[in-house]
C-alpha cells in the first residue's frame, strides 16, 4: 500500500485532468444528491458520499449510445463508431466495482458486445473505500462494501492522509506518473483495515438470509403473497431497473434525420417493470401483469442471473430502494420477508443446457443480402427467397432464426423456412408491423439487413432414426418447414413421418405445393384442418382445430418425437392429446415464439423467467420448460 | 411525390405551431421532404390539396365542427397538434361550469343572442369530433417528437408514443426526483417524450401530455398523500391538464 | 361610375389568430370597413378562478404561445402584488432577461416570417428561401438566438418552466451566461444587417399618418419591459392598479375581442408605442437603428410598428448583455423561495412584445384566485385598427382591387396582432 498527503492527492487529480489527456469522471454533488461527472477541478471531488443517483453503469454503458449510422440511399455503408474516449473514473464504491465486474462478464463473455468492449478498455477505474453509508444501502450484508481486486487503484480516506491500494499495472503507471507518494506506515495500514470493519456496523439493518441462499429461498416463494401485495402499489414507472448497477437491458431503435436520409440505430435503457418490454408486433404480451413484472425482476436478480452466471446480480447499493416513490423496491426488506414466511413451495425452474453454435464479430452489425424471389402466399404473408452479398451460405440449422433490418424502419426476428445450404435462404413473413409492412413494399433486387442465424435450432442428429409427428398451426409451419425438407433431404435418416398442419382458415394456408409434394413423400402422413371455412373460400377437408385431425392417426409413442409450432394457445391443448395417447415428456419438442431483439442473450426481452428464448431457444426440449410458469 | 402538408388551428394559443417555427434551421430540411400547401400563421399561400392535416387546438362551436368535419375529408391522414387538440388541455377547464354560466359571465352586457361566433358548447378534443390517426401530445409539442413523428409517417412506419411514464426519461436524465425537493409530480402517471424536461428544470410535472393508457392512478394518489398533498390540491393539479369532472 | 368594390378577407395570414377585413365600396364611396375577429373564445379568466396561486401563471402562460413569457410574468407580478410576495434584485435581472428573450423572438418572428413577404413581394417566407436565401438565414439565426436566451432563462421558450412565484425552479450556471453573452454580442451585427435589408425595401411601407394616443409603461431610469407606471402620449403617468382608468372596454358585435377607449375612441399599444414614450432610454446602438429609418418619437404611422420592433431587437440584444454583466458581477446565487399565502388584490403590468399587458387578481387567504382580469394588448389595438382602416380607406379608392386588399392587411399585419388572446379577457365579477 501507499499513501500520500491529501494536498498531493487533490494535486494527483488536478494533474490527472489536466495533463492525463483523459476524461476524469469523478463524483461530485448535484443540490445534496450526487453524481458521476466530469471535474473541472480536483476540489470538487466529494469521495465522502453515500450513493450516486446513477450508478457508473452510465460511463460503461450510456443511457441512449449510437450503435450505428446509415444513409438510407446507401444503407450498406454502414458506420458504427467504438467510442474510445479514455477516462478514468474516480471514487468508485466498492459495490459498484462488483457491479461493473459483473457487466462485464455479461458484456464481455460470450459474445463480445464491441460498443462495452471498446469503453471498457478505455476506462480506468480509481475506486475508493465507503465512508458514508446511504441509509437504504445493504452492501454490509452482502459483502460489498469492501471489495479487493477490479480496479485500478482504491483509495481510501483515512482521515489526514490518502491511502492507495494498486490493482494493475496502468494503476501502478497513473501512481508513478502523476503522484508523490510513499509507503503506507502500520498505522496506516491498521486504520484501513479498521475502517472497513467497522463498516458493516454502520448499515442499521442487516439481511435475515444469506445470499447464497437467495435463489433457494425464490424457488419455494414463487407465489408468495408479497409479489400481489406489493405489486398493488407499483407505478411501474422502471425507476427500479434504471438506477440500478447491474441491470443492463436495452432497446433498440432506428432513427431517421428530418431529411429522410441518415439516421442512427439508437440503443436505450430499458427496463422488465415496464409493459412493452415483452410485447411483440402481433399485440402479445407476454409478462401482462404487474405482479408478474414486479416479481419477474427480484427472479432474476436473486434465481436466474445467479444460477447462469454464478453471482447474485444485487450489490445492495440501494438506489432502488432510495428512488422507489411507493417504497416497494427494496431487496432487503422482500428477502426478509420471504425468510420469515417462506411457503416452502419448491418450484424449479432450470436453465438447460444448450451447445452454443458461436457466434463471431459484428455481433449488431447486419449483412446485406438482396431479394432474389418473392412469392405472396396468402392475404398476410409473402415468402422472400434471400441470398447474402458476400456469396455465403447463412449457415443455419432448422429451426433458427435471422434478424432482418430495413435500415430507418428497425428490425425484427423471422425463423428461416428454408433448409439448411444452398446459396439462397427463405423467410416466410406476415405483414403485422412496421418492418414487415415496409418489408412487403421491397421489390426483387432490393436488399435487407440480416444478423444471425440465431438461436437454438432442432438437434437433427437426435431425431435420426425415429418416426416424427409435425404438428403446425398458422405460421408455425414456417420455421417448421426448415427441418421437414430437412428431414425430406435425407429421408432415409428418419422413420415415419407424419405432419398435421391446422389453420384458421383456407385462405390461410401457407406453402400449398409444398404440402402437396410432401404428402406424396416416402412412408408419410399428411393431414390438414381448417378452424373454419367463411364464405367464398373452398374447402372439403376436415374442419376442426388441430386435435381434431389425431383421431385420424396411428403412431408409437416409445419411438415418436412430437414437434410443436404454434400459436401460443395451441400448446395447452395438443400436449394434452399427446399425453393422452402416453407420448412420454421427452419425446416432445416445440418451438416458443417471444419478443427477440439482440439473438444474443443480452437485450433482456426474451427471457421467460430464466430462460432467453434466443439461446436457450426457440426450440426446446419439453421436458425442459413444461414446469416453466412462463412457458405456456 | 412529397405528402403535402396543411396546418390548421381551432381554440389554441398556437404555441404549437410557432413549435414547427421554432425547428429554425431543420425547417430548410423539412420543406425539402413534405410541401407545405397551407399554413396559416405563416403563409399566404393555401389550397384544399392535402395529404397530411395537422390540427392544433380545440372544437368550440358548431362553425368549428363543420370546419374540422371538411378538412377531415380533404386528408388522408390527420394528426393532432399539442394538448388541446390531442385531450382539451386548458381548455377543457371551462367544462367545470356550463356553457350558459360560462357565457352569461363573460359577455352578460353584450347582445350576443343568434351570434354564431359565440355559440359555444363544452371543450372538445379533436377526436371527440373527427377520427384522429396520430397524435403529437404535449403543451407545448415536443420539437423533436414532431421530427420524429413526421420523419417516420414519411417513411412509411405507424408513428407509437411511448407507453410509459415520464420517470423512465427523467431517471435517464439523473434528475433528482422532485419529490425529493418539496414538489409535487405528476410523472408516474403522464406520457413520456418530453424527455422529462420539467423536473429536469426542478418542476414537477403537471400531465401536459396526457395520462398513460393504463395510469396507475390509484398508486399515484397513494404517493402524493404520502408526500403531504391535501385532497384539494392533489384534484386541482390532476385536473390541470386532464380535466375529466369528477373522476379522480 | 367606377365598379363596386367588395374585398372579404377571411382569416387574414400572417397574422396570429383568426380575423377577418371587410372593405365594400358603393357608387365610388366607401360603404364598410370592418376589421371583424371571429375567433373562438376560450374563457380563460373564467376558468382560472379557484385555482391555486401557484397555478396561475402556468394556465395564463397558455393564453398565448408567443407571448407566454410575458403573461407569465403578468401573472406573477399580480400574484405577487395580490399576496405582497418580495422578489429578490436577482430575480428581477433573470425576469428581465427572459422577456428581452420574447421581446427578440417575437419581433424577429414578425418582421422577418409575417412582414419581410409584404416587402420583397413574396406571398410566404417559403420561396424567399430561395430568392433572398442570405436575409432568411439572418432571420433564423436571430430567432434562434433569441430562442436560445429564453430556453437558457426560462427552461422552454413557450410556456415557461422555471418562472414561479417568488423567484426560480432553476437558474442558469454563470458559464452559460457567458456563453449566451457571446452570441448575443455577434447578434447585434445581425441585426445591423437585417436593418440594412429592410431599409432597402422600406419604401414599401405606406406613408399613412394619423394622430394616435399611444399608451405604455415608462420608466424613470430604462426603457420599461417589466415593470413602470402606465403612460399616454398625450400626457398623465398612472401606477398599474390604475388601468381600468385607461382600458375603458366596450362590446362590438363583429368580434368576439372587446375594444378599449381612452383620451381618444381608440388608443395603440406595442413597440410604436413604447419607442414614442421611452426613445431617450433606448441604448445608443438601438438609436442608431431608429435613425436609419429616420423613425423619432411622436411618429403616428402604424406601418412603422415593424421599424420599432426592428430597433426593439437591437436594444434588446444590448440591454441583455448588460443584465448579463450585472448578474456575473454580483454572482448567481441559489435562492430559496418561501413565501407567506395572504388574501389581496394585485395587478400586474408588463410590456409584452405587441403592448402593454394587465393581469389583475383578487386571492383569498387559501391562496387560491377568486377573480380574475387580463387586458391584453391586442385588445387594445383593435378599436385603432378598426379607426386606421376607416381612415385609410377613402385614400384607397381607385386603385386596383389587389393593392387595396394588400395595404389593408399590411395595415393590420403592422400591429402584429395576436388575436387568440385579446379573445380571452373578461371584465366580470365571479360568484
Amino acid at each position: 500500500m501507499k499513501a500520500l498527503s491529501k494536498e498531493n492527492w487533490l494535486e494527483f487529480i488536478d494533474r490527472l485532468i489536466s495533463e492525463s489527456g483523459k476524461e476524469v469522471i469523478g463524483v461530485k454533488a448535484k443540490g445534496s444528491k450526487f453524481v458521476f461527472a466530469p471535474l473541472e477541478e480536483a476540489k470538487e471531488l466529494r469521495l465522502d458520499y453515500d450513493v450516486t443517483i446513477l450508478p457508473p453503469k452510465k460511463q460503461l454503458l450510456p443511457p441512449h449510445e449510437e450503435l450505428l449510422t446509415y444513409d438510407i440511399t446507401k444503407p450498406f455503408e454502414v458506420l458504427s463508431r467504438m467510442d474510445d474516449q479514455e477516462k478514468i473514473l474516480v471514487g468508485v464504491h466498492p459495490y459498484d466495482v462488483m457491479a461493473i465486474h459483473q457487466m462485464d462478464e455479461i458484456y464481455l463473455g460470450t459474445h463480445t458486445d464491441d460498443h462495452y468492449d471498446s469503453r471498457r478498455k478505455n476506462t480506468m477505474i480509481i475506486a475508493s473505500d465507503i465512508l458514508n453509508v446511504s441509509e437504504r444501502s445493504f452492501a454490509g450484508s452482502l459483502g460489498t462494501h469492501v471489495v479487493e481486486t477490479g480496479f485500478d487503484l482504491l483509495v481510501t480516506d483515512i482521515g489526514n492522509s490518502m491511502i492507495v491500494n494498486i490493482g494493475s499495472e496502468k494503476g501502478e503507471e497513473l501512481i508513478s506518473k502523476y503522484a508523490v507518494v510513499r509507503n503506507a506506515n502500520p498505522k496506516e495500514i491498521e486504520a484501513v483495515d479498521r475502517l472497513r470493519e467497522e463498516l458493516p456496523g454502520k448499515y442499521r439493518r442487516k439481511l435475515k438470509v444469506d445470499k447464497y441462499q437467495w435463489e433457494k429461498l425464490l424457488s419455494e416463494n414463487y407465489e408468495h403473497p408479497i409479489w400481489e401485495e406489493n405489486s398493488k402499489k407499483c407505478l411501474t414507472c422502471g425507476s427500479c431497473t434504471l438506477v440500478c448497477p447491474t441491470c443492463f437491458c436495452y432497446d433498440v431503435q432506428d432513427v431517421v434525420n428530418i431529411n429522410l436520409k441518415e439516421g442512427q440505430r439508437m440503443r436505450t435503457w430499458d427496463g422488465c417493470l415496464l409493459r412493452e418490454f415483452t410485447a411483440v408486433a402481433g399485440g402479445e404480451v407476454f409478462r401482462e401483469t404487474v405482479k408478474e413484472r414486479y416479481r419477474h425482476r427480484y427472479y432474476r436478480k436473486g434465481m436466474y442471473l445467479p444460477v447462469r452466471n454464478g453471482f447474485v446480480a444485487c450489490v445492495g447499493c440501494g438506489r432502488c430502494a432510495t428512488q422507489c416513490l411507493p417504497d416497494i423496491a427494496d431487496p432487503l426488506e422482500v428477502m426478509n420477508v420471504l425468510a420469515s414466511y417462506s411457503m416452502h413451495e419448491k418450484h424449479d425452474m432450470p436453465i438447460p443446457d444448450v451447445k452454443q453454435k458461436g457466434i463471431t464479430d459484428d455481433l449488431l452489425i447486419p449483412e446485406a443480402a438482396t431479394i432474389v424471389r418473392k412469392e405472396r402466399q396468402t392475404d398476410m404473408e409473402t415468402l422472400y427467397v434471400l441470398k447474402l452479398d458476400s456469396g455465403k451460405e447463412l449457415g443455419h440449422r432448422p429451426g433458427q432464426f435471422v434478424e432482418v433490418s430495413i435500415f430507418g424502419v428497425g428490425e425484427a426476428p423471422i425463423s428461416v423456412s428454408s433448409s439448411p445450404g444452398g446459396e439462397t435462404f427463405e423467410l416466410l413473413v406476415r405483414r403485422i408491423g412496421d418492418l414487415t409492412t415496409k418489408l412487403e413494399t421491397l421489390k426483387i433486387g432490393d436488399k435487407v439487413g440480416i444478423r444471425g442465424p440465431f438461436g437454438n435450432g432442432f438437434d437433427v442428429k437426435e431425431l435420426e432414426g425415429k418416426d416424427l409427428l409435425f404438428i403446425s398451426g398458422g405460421c408455425g409451419l414456417a420455421p417448421t418447414r426448415s427441418l421437414i425438407e430437412y428431414v425430406f433431404e435425407h429421408r432415409s435418416d428418419f422413420g415415419k413421418v407424419t405432419i398435421l398442419y391446422g389453420c384458421k382458415e383456407p385462405g390461410a394456408i401457407l406453402f400449398n405445393d409444398d404440402l402437396k409434394r410432401w404428402h406424396d413423400q416416402n412412408d408419410t402422413v399428411l393431414e390438414t384442418t381448417v378452424d373454419g371455412c367463411p364464405d367464398g373460400q373452398c374447402w372439403d377437408g376436415n374442419i376442426g382445430v388441430i386435435t381434431t385431425l389425431f383421431p385420424r392417426i396411428d403412431f408409437d409413442p416409445a419411438s415418436t418425437i412430437s414437434i410443436i409450432v404454434g400459436p401460443p394457445v395451441m400448446y395447452k391443448f395438443v400436449i394434452k392429446e399427446l399425453k393422452g395417447r402416453n407420448v412420454p415428456d421427452e419425446n416432445i419438442i416445440v418451438s416458443l415464439e417471444r419478443r427477440m431483439k439482440c439473438g444474443v442473450g443480452k437485450c433482456g426481452h426474451c427471457q421467460m423467467n430464466g430462460i432467453y428464448v434466443c439461446l436457450e431457444g426457440p426450440v426446446f426440449k419439453y421436458k425442459d420448460v413444461k414446469d416453466l410458469p412462463e412457458a405456456f | 411525390m412529397k405528402p403535402r402538408v396543411a396546418f390548421f388551428d381551432f381554440a389554441s394559443c398556437e404555441g404549437c405551431q410557432l413549435q414547427v417555427v421554432n425547428l429554425e434551421e431543420k425547417i430548410l430540411d423539412l420543406i425539402d421532404v413534405v410541401e407545405i400547401v397551407s399554413f396559416r400563421e405563416a403563409m399566404k399561400e393555401h389550397s384544399d390539396d392535402y395529404d397530411i392535416a395537422f390540427i392544433e387546438g380545440s372544437i368550440q362551436r358548431p362553425m368549428d365542427e363543420e370546419r374540422l368535419k371538411k378538412i377531415r375529408k380533404n386528408a388522408k391522414i390527420l394528426v393532432a397538434l399539442g394538448a388541446c387538440a390531442c385531450i382539451g388541455g386548458v381548455n377543457k377547464l371551462r367544462n367545470e361550469w356550463t356553457v350558459d354560466q360560462v357565457k352569461e359571465e363573460v359577455y352578460k352586457d353584450a347582445d350576443i343572442e343568434g351570434n354564431d361566433l359565440f355559440d359555444v358548447f363544452p371543450t372538445k378534443a379533436v377526436d371527440e369530433v373527427v377520427d384522429v390517426d396520430f397524435y403529437i401530445p404535449g403543451c407545448p409539442i415536443n420539437r423533436n417528437e414532431f421530427v420524429k413523428i413526421v420523419s417516420q409517417i414519411a417513411i412509411g412506419r405507424k408513428p407509437k408514443l411511448p407507453s410509459y411514464p415520464v420517470c423512465v426519461e427523467c431517471k435517464k436524465n439523473e434528475n433528482i426526483c422532485v419529490f425529493e425537493l418539496g414538489k409535487f409530480c405528476l410523472g408516474p402517471v403522464t406520457r413520456a417524450g418530453c424527455d422529462a424536461i420539467c423536473p429536469s428544470f426542478q418542476d414537477g410535472c403537471e400531465g401536459c401530455r396526457g395520462f398513460l393508457d393504463d395510469p396507475k392512478m390509484n398508486c399515484q394518489k397513494d404517493v402524493l398523500r404520502k408526500y403531504g398533498i391535501t385532497l384539494d390540491e392533489m384534484m386541482k393539479r390532476l385536473n390541470m391538464f386532464n380535466y375529466k369532472k369528477g373522476v379522480y | 361610375m367606377p365598379e363596386d368594390v367588395n374585398i372579404h378577407v377571411k382569416h387574414l395570414t400572417r397574422v396570429e389568430g383568426h380575423g377577418n377585413i371587410i372593405f365594400n365600396t358603393k357608387n365610388g364611396k366607401v360603404s364598410n370597413v370592418i376589421w371583424e375577429v371571429d375567433e373562438a373564445p376560450r374563457f380563460f379568466e373564467a376558468f382560472v378562478r379557484g385555482k391555486s396561486y401557484h397555478q396561475l401563471s402556468h394556465i395564463t402562460s397558455r393564453i398565448c404561445g408567443i407571448c407566454s413569457i410575458g403573461h407569465s410574468l403578468a401573472s406573477l407580478r399580480a400574484t405577487e402584488a395580490a399576496m405582497k410576495v418580495e422578489i429578490s434584485e436577482q430575480t428581477e435581472l433573470l425576469r428581465r432577461l427572459a422577456l428581452h428573450g420574447e421581446n427578440m423572438q417575437s419581433h424577429s418572428l414578425h418582421v422577418g416570417y409575417l412582414v419581410a413577404p409584404d416587402l420583397l413581394g413574396a406571398p410566404s417566407v417559403v420561396p424567399l428561401v430561395k430568392t433572398h436565401r442570405e436575409a432568411v438565414v439572418k432571420i433564423v439565426r436571430l430567432h434562434k438566438l433569441a430562442n436560445y436566451l429564453s430556453d437558457l432563462t426560462c427552461g422552454r421558450t413557450i410556456h415557461p418552466i422555471t418562472l414561479e412565484v417568488g423567484g426560480f425552479t432553476a437558474i442558469p450556471t454563470e458559464k452559460q451566461l457567458v456563453e449566451v453573452r457571446k452570441q448575443l454580442v455577434q447578434g447585434m451585427e445581425v441585426t445591423g444587417e437585417v436593418a440594412g435589408i429592410v431599409l432597402a425595401n422600406a419604401d414599401k411601407l405606406p406613408d399613412f399618418q394619423r394622430e394616435t394616443e399611444f399608451i405604455g409603461l415608462t420608466n424613470d431610469d430604462h426603457y420599461a419591459y417589466y415593470k413602470g407606471d402606465i403612460a399616454s402620449t398625450d400626457g398623465g403617468r398612472w401606477p398599474p392598479e390604475d388601468y381600468l382608468k385607461i382600458a375603458n372596454e366596450y362590446v362590438v358585435p363583429q368580434s368576439t375581442a372587446k375594444h378599449s377607449k381612452h383620451n381618444r375612441d381608440s388608443y395603440m399599444v406595442g413597440a410604436l408605442a413604447r419607442l414614442n414614450l421611452n426613445y431617450r432610454h433606448l441604448t445608443d446602438e438601438a438609436k442608431a437603428v431608429a435613425e436609419m429609418f429616420g423613425l423619432k418619437p411622436v411618429c403616428h404611422n402604424p406601418y412603422m410598428n415593424s421599424v420599432a420592433q426592428l430597433v426593439e431587437i437591437m436594444d434588446s440584444l444590448v440591454d441583455s448583455t448588460k443584465i448579463i454583466n450585472e448578474l456575473l458581477s454580483r454572482g448567481l446565487k441559489e435562492e430559496k423561495n418561501e413565501m407567506e399565502i395572504r388574501a389581496g388584490r394585485g395587478v400586474g403590468a408588463v410590456e409584452v412584445p405587441r403592448g402593454i399587458l394587465f393581469h389583475d387578481y383578487t386571492i383569498d387567504k387559501l391562496g387560491n384566485c377568486i377573480k380574475a382580469n387580463c387586458i391584453i394588448p391586442t385588445n387594445q389595438n383593435h378599436g385603432n385598427i378598426q379607426k386606421d382602416m376607416e381612415a385609410i380607406a377613402p385614400t384607397l379608392l381607385g386603385k386596383p382591387e389587389k393593392e387595396i386588399e394588400l395595404t389593408l392587411e399590411m395595415l393590420v399585419r403592422a400591429y402584429d396582432p395576436c388575436i387568440s388572446c385579446s379573445t380571452h379577457y373578461l371584465n366580470v365579477k365571479f360568484k
